[in-house]
């Protein structure tokens, strides 16, 4: 005798392990951007008062470092004097351990360290030259600004 | 007559407009997480290792300068964020209108007694020139408290 066939049954897939693996990737999309966002740090540092083009007319800053910036033409390069001396190969490396040698020899860590870049170096390696005198425990870093409005 | 008891039901929970929203949420964030980054128009910073995380209220008043590379030409737009009166609006300024900018807002700070603050965002990739000229102009606003942003975190691959 033929058996009838059994009625088919509403077959629902089981949802839970893809909505875990979807709250999983959420979460990390959420802390992912949070921590973007707070990756971001600051340098401060406090112009001198007296300076500054507003006055009219230059002051003086004996610096106990002054490094000068020179652009190379290169995108990804830069050359770095101290006190006029070129520091070359690894400029930024030597500059930070000149630096922390001259901490280290009881240099006065509010002693001003001034930051003279020509125009067309990259902003970077303004930031990699303060990076490295704050490193160094350096908390007065000035720049050196033209008279000459050079504004584009 | 005995009456058979009946058989329990299966209860199972339709996920299917959970998961629908979900995903609606993911594309949301997605979709969000690139509208910040394209605010601030792709300003890459430099990454410095003595930069410290500071919370926002630390430094107090201040006013927030993006140098970012121009979208045209070779050099920068400078953007702020200003009240308009109704809503925090995107402004760009050109390099002769920072120093007024500047002024302005350090001589509002001062009638409340407060010291201004310039922070200045630079792309990585602009030239000194062009924050020069906003260091200049807080001169001219006799701002000298400058605060300069840069990224922590992992090294840089490229110098």
């Amino acid at each position: 005798m033929r058996r009838p066939l059994a009625p088919t049954s509403e077959h629902i897939p089981n949802l839970a392990p893809m909505v875990d693996v979807i709250m999983v990737i959420l979460v990390f999309f959420l802390l992912g951007a949070s921590l973007e966002l707070s990756r971001e740090g600051v340098l401060q540092t406090e112009l001198d008062p007296r300076s500054g083009p507003g006055e009219g007319a230059t002051i003086e800053i004996i610096p106990l470092v002054k490094i000068a910036l020179e652009a190379t033409g290169a995108e990804d390069d830069c050359n770095v004097y101290v006190l006029g001396e070129r520091l070359a190969p690894d400029g930024f490396e030597r500059l930070a351990r000149l630096l922390i040698a001259r901490r280290s020899a009881g240099a006065d860590p509010t002693s001003p360290v001034v930051i003279a870049a020509q125009p067309d170096v990259r902003w970077r390696f303004v930031v990699r030259a303060m990076d490295a005198a704050v490193k160094a425990g350096f908390s007065n870093v000035q720049f050196a600004v033209g008279l000459e409005g050079r504004s584009e | 007559m005995f009456k058979r008891p009946p058989k329990p039901a299966a209860v199972t929970l339709n996920l299917a407009p959970m998961v629908d929203v979900m995903m609606c949420l993911i594309i949301f964030f997605l979709l969000a997480t690139r509208l910040v980054g394209a605010q601030y128009r792709g300003v890459e910073l430099a990454r410095a290792d003595a930069a410290r995380e500071t919370p926002s209220s630390e430094l107090r008043t201040r006013v927030v300068i993006n140098v970012a590379l121009a979208l045209t030409g070779d050099g920068a737009d400078y953007i702020v964020n200003v009240w308009d009166g109704q809503q925090i609006a995107e402004r760009v300024l050109t390099p002769a209108e920072i120093a007024p900018f500047l002024e302005l807002s350090a001589t509002r700070a001062r009638q409340v007694g407060e010291e201004l603050r310039c922070v200045i965002r630079a792309d990585r990739n602009v030239a000194y020139g062009t924050v020069e000229v906003v260091l200049r102009a807080c001169g001219l606003a006799k701002i000298s408290k400058i605060v300069f942003i840069a990224k922590t975190g992992e090294p840089e691959s490229a110098p």
